[in-house]
């Protein structure tokens, strides 16, 4: 099978079977939903404009709060204060990388600069931790057991684990090809700098 | 015109900034970034050299340390300054927390 994500001269280019867009296209809009605030409804505007939301408390999910995790492991207020003037630009920030990568599903092929990639490590990051708090991946070796879970035809249609490890190292192998793509252009990048750069040469 | 005062800080403003930069000088904070079994290791690695501009030894030296040790201090500054390094890193989805330098060496 063909890397989903490859580096080449144009940049970055991502190409996906229509299943694999439908299914991604459902995780980043689930994850999309999980971030969404539960505004209350008497929620001071002044407060919201400014990006505060003061009654920010840790959530109860798990798999909301790796995604908005405390800042202190010991200083619950500190964490409590953290949360109150950074969640919410937090909760913003992954949706709008979530839904800027959904939004680049549109096309079957895709090319992406900078800022696309950007979006789509952390969009797939953040399917990733969600499934992972789903699935109970906690250590090594829950990690490695899911990894295990690779054939379609083992799955039972009432298996839900079982599809959704599945899943989960779909969305990892699209990690790492992503991530591999997006090093390979930074060392372009930057080997390129360092030709243009304003070094020694010259300068006996 | 009345706005030109608004660029001038008053000298009570002035000293109140330089004596809190003494003081995280004197005691610095440190960003914490944790392990956990989901985050790729060549993503990590890559977050460490693209945001923090570390060189690719530094930052595969610091991930492996996150990974086999469980955490590892991966800068330190000001409280303000290992904050704004925490959003970053909670928005690229690892998980880092602030702490008192010296709280555990």
């Amino acid at each position: 099978m063909a890397d989903p994500f490859t580096y080449g001269r144009r940049g970055i280019s991502g190409r996906f079977e229509d299943a694999e867009r439908e299914l991604l296209r459902g995780l980043f809009r689930d994850v999309v939903a999980l971030l969404e605030p539960d505004d209350a409804p008497d929620e001071d505007p002044l407060a919201a404009l400014v990006g505060i939301s003061p009654d920010a408390a840790e959530p109860e999910d798990p798999a909301l709060k790796r995604l908005l995790p405390n800042v202190s492991t010991d200083d619950d207020e500190a964490s409590r204060e953290f949360r109150r003037f950074t969640e919410r630009s937090l909760r913003e920030s992954k949706a709008g990388a979530l839904r800027a990568a959904a939004l680049g599903l549109e096309s079957r092929d895709m090319l992406l600069d900078e800022a696309a990639a950007a979006h789509w490590a952390t969009a797939l990051t953040d399917v990733r931790l969600v499934l992972a708090e789903r699935l109970g991946i906690h250590t090594e070796e829950d990690a490695e057991r899911i990894h295990e879970v690779t054939d379609w035809s083992d799955v039972e249609d009432d298996d839900v684990d079982a599809y959704l490890a599945l899943v989960y190292n779909f969305v990892t192998w699209l990690q790492t090809t992503l991530v591999d793509a997006m090093m390979t252009a930074f060392r372009t990048r930057t080997s390129d700098g360092k030709d243009a750069g304003d070094g020694p040469q010259g300068e006996d | 015109m009345s706005l030109s005062v608004a660029t001038e800080p008053s000298p009570g403003l002035t000293e109140q900034t330089t004596s809190a930069t003494d003081t995280a000088n004197v005691v610095p904070w440190s960003l914490v970034v944790w392990n956990d079994p989901v985050n790729l290791m060549s993503y990590v690695s890559y977050v460490f050299q693209t945001y923090f501009g570390y060189s690719e030894t530094k930052a595969e030296a610091l991930m492996m340390q996150v990974h086999t040790e469980g955490r590892s201090i991966v800068s330190r500054g000001a409280k303000e300054t290992v904050e704004r390094q925490a959003i970053a890193m909670h928005n690229f989805g690892l998980w880092a927390t602030v702490e008192r330098a010296g709280e555990y060496g």
